[in-house]
């Protein structure tokens, strides 16, 4: 019943949901890639087309692009709230590699895991939360139903 | 800034209410089906299947429910002891005379959801065949929940000075005579 297995959470917004002034999540995205190997042409090509004018529309966003030697080319994204994700880009092309920037620099940095309950709320009830005698008449907490009677 | 705990306002969410209900003079399925919804905890607005938020429900006078119809003749009750030919067939009658608490009990308990749950709300179920209740049970009790249907009040009920105040369509002459 409580589904121990899968990892979940309750739905939670950052910074209420960016009402008043939107703050990107993602503070920096590095592209590591190979100079030479053949899985990191798409990434390359990335680097050479696309990375500028990715930096100039996201200028919240530090994009570091370092070769390095022989790794498994990835994109690792790391947000305000210390959350780091790792993205392979192996034979990805530009075009891939760029919906994934994009779509890492929309996000939050919350895991992406189950979410339990699909409704959450900053401001629980003011008039405080319900219980068995919300709405009954105040003498039921001294008298039962039977002593009314008398 | 409230002035107690989040658990002490958790306990107060889920705290089990005690409902009293009356049931002279009342059709057993009517009562059952006040009674499931308190027992399921649908009357409240946090309930939710999985969290187990009944509440308790006494009901007192099961032995002066009231059937429509021929049914007290022609209701049959039917069950098997699971051995060759135990396969029994009692009238309502005949039932409540051998336990007053015993149809109310049935059709409440044929009436919940048929889960895991369903002998758990049986256990939060209080059943009285006069309206004599225990000491412990009637110390908890909160609120009492109206009757589902109006029980008439008998001839030798009134006083003969509201019998003598009813309205009436005819006055009789002195001199009539009845037959």
């Amino acid at each position: 019943m409580t589904s121990r297995g899968s990892p979940s959470r309750f739905l939670t917004s950052v910074l209420h949901n960016g009402v008043g002034r939107y703050v990107r999540q993602l503070q920096r995205l590095q592209l590591l890639f190979s100079p030479t190997a053949a899985d990191a042409r798409g990434a390359r090509q990335f680097v050479e087309e696309v990375a500028l004018d990715f930096a100039r529309q996201h200028p919240d966003v530090v994009l570091y692009v370092r070769p390095c030697s022989n790794p498994t080319p990835v994109l690792v994204a790391e947000y305000l709230n210390g959350t780091v994700r790792e993205e392979l880009i192996t034979s990805k092309t530009s075009e891939e590699i760029l919906q994934l920037a994009t779509k890492l620099a929309g996000q939050s940095g919350l895991d992406i895991i189950r979410i339990r309950k699909p409704f959450h709320t900053d401001n629980p009830s003011i008039q405080g939360q319900w219980h068995p005698l919300t709405n009954k008449p105040s003498i039921l907490t001294v008298r039962g139903p039977r002593l009314q009677a008398q | 800034m409230a002035s107690y705990t989040k658990a002490a306002q958790q306990w107060a969410t889920f705290a089990r209410a005690w409902y009293l209900l009356d049931a002279k003079l009342q059709p057993p399925g009517k009562i059952a089906a006040e009674t499931v919804i308190r027992l399921e905890g649908r009357h409240k607005p946090i309930y939710h299947a999985l969290s187990d938020c009944g509440d308790h429900v006494v009901i007192i006078n099961t032995r002066h429910i009231a059937f429509s119809g021929n049914k007290w003749e022609q209701k049959v009750y039917s069950s098997h002891t699971g051995y060759p030919g135990g396969f029994k067939q009692v009238t309502a009658t005949q039932l409540h005379l051998k336990d007053p608490t015993a149809i109310v009990k049935l059709t409440i308990y044929r009436m919940l959801p048929k889960n895991l749950q369903r002998r758990t709300m049986m256990q939060r179920l209080h059943l009285f065949p006069e309206d004599v209740i225990p000491e412990d049970i009637e110390k908890n009790l909160l609120q009492e929940i109206p009757q589902p249907r109006v029980v008439p009040k008998r001839l030798d009920e009134y006083t003969p000075e509201e019998i003598a105040a009813f309205p009436r369509v005819w006055t009789p002459p002195k001199d009539f005579r009845w037959k």
